[in-house]
């Protein structure tokens, strides 16, 4: 029971770490936006900019409350973790270093939310003090602080990451906001103007410094693909690609076209931007909970080891499962038993032989995996043909969600009614029982919602985006999730084959959303390209290995 | 009206999608060198430990467990560390069999983690 507490906590922990790191770029971003972006200027109509002032102050103290609960709650469960693990009392927790720096940013983002409520002038000195001191204490407690050597280059290099990320990633909302309330064209053009001259330079920042950073904490090429980390990073870099496309369209169409032709336009592709610069943060997150690669170089996966476990292959769509071995073979304790003697062994990424309900295990996997690969590329590839016009009734992929969902309800628990001896009651008692039910009936309203959403052609009003959020949540849960210290070559495996998959899932569910959401003409790039990701999360899927 | 019950459902679907799909990732401290190593044997009945990591390490909020081979388990006492990344005790009075050093560490950036040396007494 307190083992399950602590894992518990220690879970929590690790969602409101998330949590304070977004607050704090959107902390971060908020302040250089009311001290500089959107400043009052002749180019700008003044009351569109008080009104833009307003609610930028408004979103900058709500940012500040955000940080500070989230802060509040992570010191709390971080401390229960701790006393609870180390057996001391809170006394014995209050000079933690993460104590001590979660105290400190709980105070600032406090005084910011006061500061940003008073005189503005007075605001103006004191939240680049503020700004500061976040992020010193926010360094105290990542790699950078807790390395032996090479520290305080790697602290500098920190600090201007997470103050570039928060300029640029957490000043986007702000820019949403500002064109949002501002209603005349010349004040949006000024405010994204300015806005895009600041990003260019923290990205020219955050692109440096995080090269510099990937070179020092990865160490080597093999470690990029070979460990969890170097694929987090590589994660990572890619939606900074994706960000980094996104913006160089912003920045060819503010130079390129008239106002009125480029601003609907861009206040979409920056939704898109901040979804994406959400998850880039959130995967952020996941990076500094797990040791860098150069920690870790005697757990590296090598090539012929990722090639050997993804050459394509045929799906596995049966459960033909191995027989139960007589005895256990030698050098098989290490995974509890051994294969079964009439079956060719089979071995782990390190050469130990597989147990028989290592193998089984494996084998309903790799199944449950193809299966639904088989569903994902047929809606990709229905979803596709729906695109072309000339196939009305492909419009009805959504309805593979319910056949997802029953495949879930009969395969997930096979120890349940209606293919099991437990009755359908009973089983809700299991936990992951009720998971799956519950992801089936996700499957179920999904399926619904879509199919509406297509009746009702293109738009369908806010309803339609549920789907679009549904997918690039899903993909940036994919991306932070577990990174285990024990079986890491096999668990990197398995991240390898997954991480692909959540970043390609962040990038359908934001190019269905600029579908929905780009002026009618603009809308055929994105258009193709959420089908064209569903497939390629199905084939995905169909070549996902355990063995 | 519908529009509205729409919404909520909307919520309780992503809810439930964050709910159901979120999974737990941990931090960790690597022990990258100890004495007594792993399945080593010492000499007895004392011996110095050293534990050392990856990466800094909070001595005063972190502890070692040593696990005799009746089972029970006594807390050694950390002396000063030598340097940032470094935990040292003394092991005093062990009889030969089977011991096994539990360590749990607060890495200086707030994450605590755990884990076990199996070694032999003679």
């Amino acid at each position: 029971m307190l083992l399950k507490l602590v894992d518990l906590f220690s879970f929590l922990s690790v969602v409101l770490r998330a949590g304070t790191l977004v607050f704090q770029s959107v902390l971060l971003g908020g302040m250089i936006f009311v001290l500089w972006v959107a400043r009052n200027s002749p180019a700008a109509a003044p009351d569109s900019i008080a009104r833009i002032q307003a609610s930028s102050w408004r979103m900058l103290r709500l940012s500040a409350v955000g940080l500070a609960i989230f802060q509040l709650l992570y010191l709390y469960v971080n401390s229960a973790v701790l006393m609870t693990s180390a057996e001391i009392g809170f006394d014995g927790v209050i000079g933690a270093n993460f104590f001590v720096s979660g105290g400190i940013v709980l105070t600032a983002a406090l005084m910011t939310a006061v500061v940003a409520s008073g005189n503005k002038n007075i605001a103006k000195y004191t939240l680049p003090v503020l700004a500061v001191v976040v992020m010193g204490a926010s360094v105290m407690t990542n790699h950078a602080a807790s390395r032996i050597d090479g520290r305080p280059v790697l602290i500098a290099l920190s600090c201007i990451h997470e103050l570039a990320t928060g300029f640029w990633i957490g000043g986007l909302p702000f820019l949403v906001l500002g064109l949002f309330r501002a209603r005349d064209i010349t004040t949006q053009w000024y405010l994204t103007e300015r806005f895009s001259r600041m990003a260019l330079v923290c990205v020219a920042f955050l692109v440096l410094s995080g090269t510099i950073m990937s070179v020092l904490y990865i160490g080597s090429w093999s470690a990029v693909i070979g460990t969890a980390y170097g694929v987090m990073v590589g994660a990572k870099a890619t939606m900074l690609g994706a960000l980094l496309v996104l913006g160089g369209v912003n920045f060819l169409l503010l130079r390129s076209t008239t106002k009125e032709n480029a601003l609907p336009r861009l206040r979409r592709l920056i939704e898109a931007e901040v979804g994406i610069g959400i998850t880039v943060i959130l995967t952020a997150a996941s990076l500094t909970s797990q040791p860098p690669a150069v920690d870790q170089l005697n757990e590296t996966v090598t090539l012929p080891q990722i090639y050997h476990r993804f050459k394509p292959a045929v799906p596995r769509l049966t459960y033909e499962y191995v027989a139960e071995a007589a005895a256990p073979s030698s050098g098989a304790e290490a995974t509890g038993g051994a294969s079964a003697a009439q079956n060719p062994p089979v071995y782990n990424v390190d050469g130990v032989p597989l147990t028989t309900r290592l193998i089984n295990n494996s084998i309903e996997s790799e199944s449950n995996h193809h299966w639904m690969g088989l569903v994902v590329l047929a809606m990709g590839l229905l979803a596709l043909l729906a695109r072309t016009g000339r196939a009305p009734w492909a419009e009805y992929w959504p309805l593979l969600l319910i056949g997802i969902a029953i495949f879930i309800f009969l395969q997930a628990d096979t120890e349940c009614w209606p293919v099991g001896w437990k009755s359908f009651g009973a089983c809700w008692a299991d936990p992951e029982v009720f998971q799956h039910r519950m992801a089936a009936l996700v499957c179920v309203g999904f399926a619904i919602f879509e199919l509406r959403v297509r009746q009702r052609k293109r738009d369908g009003g806010g309803m339609a985006l549920v789907f679009p959020l549904m997918c690039a949540i899903g993909g940036a849960v994919l991306l932070t999730h577990s990174h285990a210290i024990t079986n890491v070559k096999e668990n990197l495996l398995v991240e390898l084959s997954h991480v692909p998959m959540g970043i390609i899932a962040v990038f359908a569910g934001w190019a269905r959303w600029l579908e929905l959401r780009l002026p009618e003409k603009d809308r055929a790039i994105p258009s193709w390209i959420w089908p064209l990701c569903f497939v390629l999360i199905g084939a995905g899927l169909l070549n996902y290995r355990e063995m | 009206m519908i529009a509205a019950i729409y919404r909520r459902i909307s919520a309780l679907l992503l809810l439930l999608v964050v709910i159901g799909t979120t999974q737990i990732c941990w931090a960790h401290a690597i022990l990258k060198d100890s004495t007594p190593a792993p399945h080593s044997t010492v000499k007895g009945p004392d011996f110095d430990v050293t534990l050392r990591y990856n990466v800094r390490i909070d001595g005063t909020r972190s502890r070692v467990l040593l696990m005799s081979p009746d089972g029970q388990a006594a807390a050694l006492k950390l002396g000063s560390q030598p340097s940032p990344d470094t935990l040292q005790a003394h092991a005093t009075g062990l009889k030969p069999g089977a011991y096994k050093l539990q360590w749990k560490v607060l890495a200086s950036d707030g994450h605590m983690s755990s884990g076990e040396i199996r070694f032999t007494v003679n």
